[in-house]
């Protein structure tokens, strides 16, 4: 059976979620370090705006860290 | 810099300061995953308790379009945790954009799409055709609003609406995240509905249709939904990871209505041009990695990896990494960026039309973001803290540098006639932009 790349992705992701989580992550008080701005997922989210609206208008792929919308007419 | 307290005791001072960094870090605890701007100061004045992030983007191609774009997005968190978003863009284009025709060895008059007298240029020998009467205007504004539902649960809600020339687009998204494993795991799942109308400047050709023709119809609409899964995990004290799987369908008027295909005879001579014919609609499919790591009390980097694919026969695969080093205690830093992207064409691109194989039912388009083509993207950014004003602490601004270049991977065989031009030039932008928030 031929499994594709995505459908891979997917019983990654599946996998991940049912077994692994519950023995990863930190205490409340060993949160400092993720604490500070870099760590943050949209620690610069005007950057990736301006980035993603270039990319949109010139490469025939959009999305994957948020909705692939595009509002934009430019593709 | 160190302070010497003069006042209270030793012993004092230092259980008064664990117990500060314990506050601190427990109220830091969601800050990880947070999509949340900082606390609202108690001050009362104009944006006083807002977060404010602007940037001013100037982009350039190389001899084609140049943009100008000021952003702008306010944020506040309210005392029972609600959070609200507001955004607001606008984008100044012009020009000279790429009609999708090939270069050829004898000069190419078109017309624009304006159909005005004064809008007929003319592409010497050997020059990508490029409609030099390019320019538009683009005004985007949105909103988010984000609301705890319970401890573990959060709803957000938003929309956004943009206004050009010849395009309007309204979308909506709702999503809802539930955090557990003591919020070192959060699983959010949205939705988003777009919907998209256009009025393109001299109406809309018939997708096919001869370029000289011009048979036209009115306005046209294309609609798109789309879902997102996604899950974060808290790896170590310094490890953050998020995971999305995405799909989204757009169906509608899927064309780019100014742009055309060269049709060419067996000795490669120009004989004509159509305008482009794309499937009515597009099912993507798409999967996100990223991962933040603090190496060091200066050193973090971040990479996400993309993989995307859609019923077009779009393959794509992007790798970007931010590596951030700060500097005097975290006062500035610099941020090198690096990304790699490469994408398959849609099974129905073609830079030519062969007059003796044309098919005038079937789809095609020349347009080249459609083609088989890799792109790297060098950046850096510096950022400073600067002294707050009014009642803020501090602000920072930030200024970044970006070289995108596009090159073309798969050459079709081209007639005797073909030879010697250059057939798939490589697309170099520049991207300059400052920052400041407070």
């Amino acid at each position: 059976m031929k499994i594709g790349r995505l459908s891979f992705l997917w019983l990654i992701a599946g996998a991940a979620l049912v077994s692994g989580c519950s023995s990863l992550g930190v205490k409340p008080w060993q949160r400092d370090v993720l604490a500070r701005e870099e760590m943050r997922l949209d620690a610069n989210p005007l950057d990736g705006a301006i980035d993603d609206h270039m990319y949109f208008s010139k490469e025939a792929s959009s999305g994957g860290r948020s909705f692939a919308g595009g509002g934009c007419g430019c593709n | 810099m160190q302070l010497k307290s003069k006042a209270p005791p030793a012993k004092a001072a230092n259980t008064r300061r664990r117990l500060m960094a314990a506050s601190c870090a427990l109220l830091s605890a969601g800050a990880a995953r947070s999509q949340e701007p900082s606390a609202a100061s108690a001050h009362s004045g104009l944006l006083e308790d807002w977060s404010v992030d602007s940037a001013l983007a100037y982009y350039h191609e190389n001899g084609r379009v140049t943009a100008v774009e000021p952003v702008v997005d306010v944020s506040k968190v309210f005392a029972d945790g609600q959070s609200l978003n507001l955004n607001a863009t606008f984008d100044a284009l012009s020009g000279a954009s790429p009609n999708g025709a090939l270069p050829s060895h004898s000069p190419q008059t078109f017309t624009s799409p304006s159909g005005k007298a004064g809008h007929i240029y003319t592409i010497a020998p050997g020059q990508l055709p490029a409609d030099p009467h390019y320019s538009d205007a683009r005004f985007a504004f949105g909103g988010n609003w984000t609301k705890p539902l319970t401890r573990v649960d959060q709803l957000s809600l938003g929309g956004k609406f943009s206004v050009e020339d010849d395009f309007v687009s309204a979308t909506v998204n709702a999503s809802i995240a539930h955090d557990f494993n003591d919020k070192n795991t959060t699983l959010s799942f949205g939705l988003f509905n777009e919907f998209d109308s256009l009025h393109p400047v001299g109406n809309t050709p018939v997708p096919g249709s001869d370029f000289t023709s011009l048979v036209r119809e009115g306005g046209k609409t294309k609609d798109g939904v789309g879902a997102l899964l996604g899950i974060t995990q808290v790896m170590t004290r310094n490890w953050l990871s998020e995971f999305n799987l995405s799909v989204d369908r757009f169906k509608g008027y899927m064309n780019d209505p100014y742009k055309i295909t060269s049709i060419i005879d067996s000795a490669g001579n120009t004989t004509g041009y159509e305008y482009e014919s794309r499937p009515d609609q597009r099912l993507r499919k798409s999967a996100y990695w990223e991962n933040r790591v603090a190496w060091t009390s200066q050193v973090s980097t971040a990479l996400s990896l993309r993989y995307m694919s859609d019923d077009w026969a779009v393959r794509s695969d992007t790798a970007q990494l931010h590596l951030r080093w700060s500097l005097s205690n975290r006062e500035r830093y610099i941020e090198p960026t690096f990304r790699w992207y490469r994408q398959t064409a849609a099974n129905f691109y073609t830079p030519f039309i062969l007059d003796t194989a044309k098919q005038s039912t079937g789809f095609e388009s020349a347009d080249s973001r459609l083609s088989a083509f890799h792109a790297l993207t060098y950046g850096v950014k510096y950022a400073q803290k600067l002294p707050g004003f009014g009642g803020r602490a501090e602000s920072e601004f930030s200024v970044r540098a970006e070289y995108y270049q596009e090159t073309f991977n798969e050459h079709v065989p081209v007639p005797a006639g073909l030879q010697g031009l250059d057939l798939y030039p490589s697309l170099k932008a520049i991207l300059v932009q400052f920052g400041w928030r407070f």
